[in-house]
């Protein structure tokens, strides 16, 4: 029998389904028109989509707001950067990234747990700009500059390899890595693990009495959401051969938890929804007036007003409605799975 | 370097221009901690209010009207923009169940759009109002303008008038109460709603007075507002939310680390000792110095 | 509309296209791409770029264009970040499949930006970054530079205290970042060659509040100039707070191009009085090119233009130049053509060194007197370049 969470769930995955299906369409259309431009703008957005896929794993999963996620996600792009500088290998410096945000984030969670709320949004945003201004004044990793001359890389996959430049292969293996953190977050929150989270947010007393060490739970989907953060980071100098301290300055953690707001908190998807949203309103406003801030600042204070569950929310209800009437989840799937098959063969 | 140089060169300076940094951070985080320690809310935008303070003084400068009228005219002018803030704003996101968060966020928001639209008001050019009162003052061989004298004498006055009011008199009394425990307060014939908006415009009102003293030693630009709010969160949190004592304590405290850290280590690793400070105050003593307002 | 007059107009739309095919790529207009920070602390520069690349738009279109087709500019914020910038270079490149590129402000972005010209194997060239390296080690066969870097500014700075104050001792302020330590590093080499003594130096972190921390330092050291490399609003803070000191009234300051600018000249107001710097560009320069350019600025934009504005304006005539003598907007042709280009701009003539893609220029020391930049003296182009230090082409 399917609970709210689990229904909650599912109607997130049939976004995420839309989602992957509108994606590969893209990818479909840029391969038949021949586009670099929106395929790799595209490529960007999944990439912050997966820094603010890990805020939401803060935020709606343990109500810990982080205004200094861009640390993990800085931390995975430098790491990135300076493997593939010294062995041009994909999975290496992805290897390198993620264990690098995976000590970062113990330690960051260390400190940072040991408080709540509010001040777990300081000293994370103390961490970070701490951190960014060490990386800036620091010679050997480019200081304010950030380094450039980061090599195109073949990834391989077995005797395969497809180029990190070829703008429609590159995005499906971004798509594929995004989507694939996605589905691992929401099967860890399935887990028992992840339904001691949920009872931390609704009630963070009780917790204790069930025999469940509430620090533990928090320390680690900390160190998950790091890590979920520096392996996104980590693909982010491999598509733009570069990395700058920008990277892990407030606007980068900003933008994240904009992101998340418009899209939908607590829902996973909303976050990737919001991140892919975001940069196209930027992208659109950004051409058209410089104060793109006015805009953006503006419908993020209306989201978070009058829309606590961001876009997703809003349109979320609706399916998890038709959920509950077809409970059957097989229905669900094959409804949707022709869409796929249909543009995989397009594409 | 002879020790009587470095004494009277670098030692003594230092510590007396950390005190003037000193009160100009408390003038900003004073704001702040009675919104935090009061309302229970995080005022992002704290920093905006700060620059609005500073550019209503310049605008206003500019059109003649002189900088003592504007020392009260300016805070007064911020008392309704600071109402409508929290009756549009705060006010429809105030019982929401995560409070803290949602107007944290909401007043990043509006710290977001401020300092747009002061630029496209303004222009993105710095700009500074002439220094009021001009010359400076020789003690022993050690120089201090004559204005940031003013600035100590004056933070010193500002302070006293605020702690005055919160733990000394009948409304103070009332603020206190709605803040430890607003149903009671309320049932008490307290007006917590007016309270709450008072409150809060009170502390719009002193950033923009912070504002108006602080522009002609620290120039005026957009985004000016994000140059005190690392510090002033520190200090609040160091301090306890809502105390003004800590606050002061804290503010005080903070500054003089940095002016000697920067002076005994290296100016760039001011930034990490201060939020080291806060960090350890988080783990040793999370209430802060002086625990927080209407707990104390 | 009848089949008839469908039929009548496609015959006639296909007759001149017929007409113009092989000369329908060349008779388009030019579009050159600027990525410029429109929003955020460096705007005002951005606007300057701006200010510069439009009026020289307007005077080449008015005359002509270049080769016959007229210019359009395409400008997107890059907000002073590199992550931005490339994101948007590459929109431009792309989408809007510019010609050629610039307006890159902080030196991280225009790094960034010629490495994704090398990708897009387009051109690309900074009017403002003054970074040695960008020229230098880091260098791109795709980027160029019209504007002076630090070294050429620092030759004609010392060159001209050398005269001034002989000998004299010397304390160094910079801002805490690759830069400042930079500029500051090249320019007490110079001004060691030429015989002035370091008393000291310090870095402040960049946006400091307040520089007063600094000032006991400086006075025990007892030095007669202070050089300093802070920029922006930090300028502002630190020379009014010199003067608040009462530390000015003994002091000779000196600094960077872009520590005092129009920008911030009007907050400094009278403490910037007597600040010297080595730049490319002054209004004063007594030349009409310079006089008319002046002119047309001020009346397109109430204000004045800088060395920003200048430099930039200055770009779309190298540009144009280029394109006119390579008869063609080809990546590879139009860099022939740079390389070793000599061009007119309101700054005098100004050429492309072929080895490292910077561009020569005589060099002015100007010093503020009663709120304006006055010429005290002037480097020839050749004395200031400093070596070449780009080894990749």
């Amino acid at each position: 029998m399917l609970d709210r969470l689990a229904i909650s769930m599912r109607a997130s995955h049939v976004l995420a389904i839309l989602l992957l299906a509108a994606a590969l369409c893209l990818a479909a259309l840029g391969a038949a028109l021949d586009d670099s431009f929106y395929l790799r703008l595209g490529t960007e957005a999944l990439i912050f989509a997966g820094l603010a896929l890990s805020v939401d794993l803060l935020l709606g999963y343990s109500g810990a707001l982080s205004l200094g996620q861009a640390l993990y996600f800085g931390i995975g792009a430098y790491v990135s950067a300076l493997t593939l500088m010294t062995v041009p290998s994909f999975w290496l410096a992805m290897a390198a990234a993620g264990l690098a945000t995976l000590v970062a984030a113990t330690i960051g969670g260390l400190i940072a747990n040991r408080v709540r709320g509010v001040y777990f949004a300081l000293i994370t945003f103390g961490m970070a700009q701490v951190v960014a201004k060490v990386v800036y004044n620091t010679r050997e990793l480019g200081a304010s500059d950030g380094m450039i001359g980061i090599p195109v890389v073949q990834i391989q996959f077995g005797p395969f390899a497809i180029s990190a430049g070829n703008p429609v292969g590159f995005f499906l293996i971004v798509l594929a890595i995004i989507m694939g953190l996605y589905g691992l977050s929401a099967y860890l929150l399935e887990t028992p693990f992840g339904r001691v989270l949920t009872a931390l947010k609704a009630n963070e007393r009780r917790v204790p009495f069930l025999g469940y060490s509430v620090w533990r739970a928090r320390m680690a989907v900390y160190v998950f959401a790091g890590l979920v953060a520096g392996l996104s980071g980590a693909l982010y100098p491999v598509l733009r051969g570069f990395v700058s301290p920008e990277l892990m300055f407030f606007a980068t953690s900003g933008n994240a938890v904009i992101s998340v707001i418009l899209g939908g908190v607590g829902t996973l998807i909303g976050a990737i929804y919001g991140a892919v949203l975001l940069v196209i309103l930027k992208s659109i406003i950004g051409s058209w007036t410089e104060h793109h801030l006015i805009v953006i600042g503006l419908l993020f204070m209306l989201c978070v007003m009058f829309l606590p569950k961001g876009l997703v929310g809003f349109s979320r209800p609706w399916i998890e409605r038709r959920i509950v009437r077809v409970p059957s989840q097989e229905v669900t799937a094959s409804a949707v799975s022709p869409a796929i098959a249909k543009s995989r063969s397009a594409s | 370097m002879s020790p009587i140089d470095y004494l009277q060169f670098v030692l003594a300076p230092q510590i007396l221009n950390g005190l003037t940094l000193g009160v100009a951070v408390v003038l900003v985080a004073l704001g702040l901690t009675i919104i935090f320690g009061m309302l229970d809310v995080i005022n992002m935008s704290h920093g905006e209010f700060y620059a609005v303070g500073a550019y209503a003084a310049l605008a206003l400068g500019a059109a003649g009207i002189g900088f003592w009228f504007l020392l009260v005219l300016v805070p007064i002018l911020m008392i309704p923009l600071g109402m409508a803030a929290e009756r549009l704003l705060i006010r429809p996101v105030f019982d929401s169940k995560d409070r803290h968060v949602t107007t944290l966020l909401v007043t990043f928001g509006l710290g977001l759009i401020v300092e747009d639209v002061l630029k496209v008001i303004f222009g993105a050019n710095t700009q500074r109002p002439p220094t009021p009162i001009p010359g400076a003052t020789e003690w022993f061989g050690i120089l201090v303008p004559n204005y940031r004298l003013f600035l100590l004498a004056v933070g010193a006055a500002i302070i006293g008038g605020v702690a005055y009011v919160v733990y000394r008199t009948r409304l103070g009394a009332m603020v206190r109460a709605a803040a430890f425990d607003r149903h009671m307060a309320a049932s008490l014939g307290v007006p917590v709603s007016i309270v709450y908006a008072g409150t809060f415009a009170f502390g719009v009102a002193l950033a923009g007075l912070a504002g108006v003293l602080l522009a002609p030693i620290y120039s005026v630009f957009p985004t000016m507002g994000r140059d005190f709010i690392l510090l002033a969160f520190s200090v609040v949190i160091v301090g306890g939310m809502g105390s003004i004592w800590g606050c002061v304590f804290a503010g005080l405290l903070l500054t003089q680390v940095q002016a000697l850290a920067s002076l005994v280590i290296s100016p760039i690793w001011t930034d990490p000792i201060v939020f080291g400070t806060m960090v350890v105050f988080l783990m040793v003593r999370p209430q802060g110095l002086f625990g927080r307002l209407g707990h104390a | 509309m009848k089949p008839f007059g469908i039929l009548a107009a496609a015959s006639a739309l296909l007759a001149t296209t017929a007409l113009q095919g092989a000369a329908f790529a060349q008779s388009g207009p030019i579009k050159v791409g600027v990525v410029t920070p429109l929003s955020g602390t460096y705007t005002p520069i951005g606007q300057q770029v701006r200010w510069g690349l439009e009026l020289a738009a307007k005077d080449i279109n008015a005359a002509g264009g270049i080769a016959g087709r007229q210019i359009t500019l395409i400008f997107e914020d890059e907000e002073a970040n590199p992550a931005v910038a490339v994101q948007k270079a590459e929109k431009l490149f792309q989408v809007e499949k510019v010609d050629f590129l610039t307006g890159t402000v902080n030196s991280g972005s225009t790094l960034a930006v010629a490495q994704l010209a090398e990708r897009n194997n387009r051109l690309a060239a900074t009017t403002v970054s003054f970074a040695d390296s960008i020229t230098g080690d880091k260098c791109s066969p795709n980027m160029f530079r019209v504007n002076a870097r630090a070294e050429q500014q620092s030759v004609a700075l010392a060159a001209w205290l050398e005269k001034e104050k002989p000998k004299s001792k010397v304390f160094y302020l910079g801002p805490d970042y690759e830069m400042g330590r930079s500029t500051v590093a090249a320019f007490k080499t110079n001004a060691e060659k030429s015989g002035a003594q370091s008393m000291g130096e310090v870095f402040a972190p960049l946006d400091s509040k307040d520089y007063t921390q600094y000032f006991g330092q400086i006075r025990a050291a007892r030095p007669q100039v202070v050089y300093t490399s802070v920029a922006g609003n930090d300028t502002v803070r630190l020379l009014t707070q010199l003067q608040d000191f009462g530390m000015l009234s003994n002091l000779t300051v000196v600094g960077a191009s872009g520590t005092v600018t129009s920008q911030n000249i009007g907050a400094i107001g009278a403490a910037a009085e007597g600040f010297a710097t080595g730049v490319g560009y002054s209004t004063q320069i007594d030349t009409p090119a310079n006089k008319k350019f002046v002119e047309a600025f001020r009346a397109a934009n109430k204000a004045d233009p800088d060395l920003y504005g200048a430099d930039s304006y200055g770009l779309l005539f190298a540009y144009k130049a280029s394109v006119e003598k390579a008869d063609s907007t080809d990546t590879d042709k139009v860099r022939d053509a740079l390389r070793g280009l000599t061009w007119k701009t309101p700054q005098g003539e100004k050429t492309i060194r072929a080895g490292d893609h910077q561009a020569m220029q005589p060099m002015y020391v100007v010093r503020v007197n009663k709120g304006k930049f006055d010429i005290v003296t002037s480097v020839p182009a050749d004395k200031a370049i400093g070596p070449d230090a780009c080894t990749r082409f």
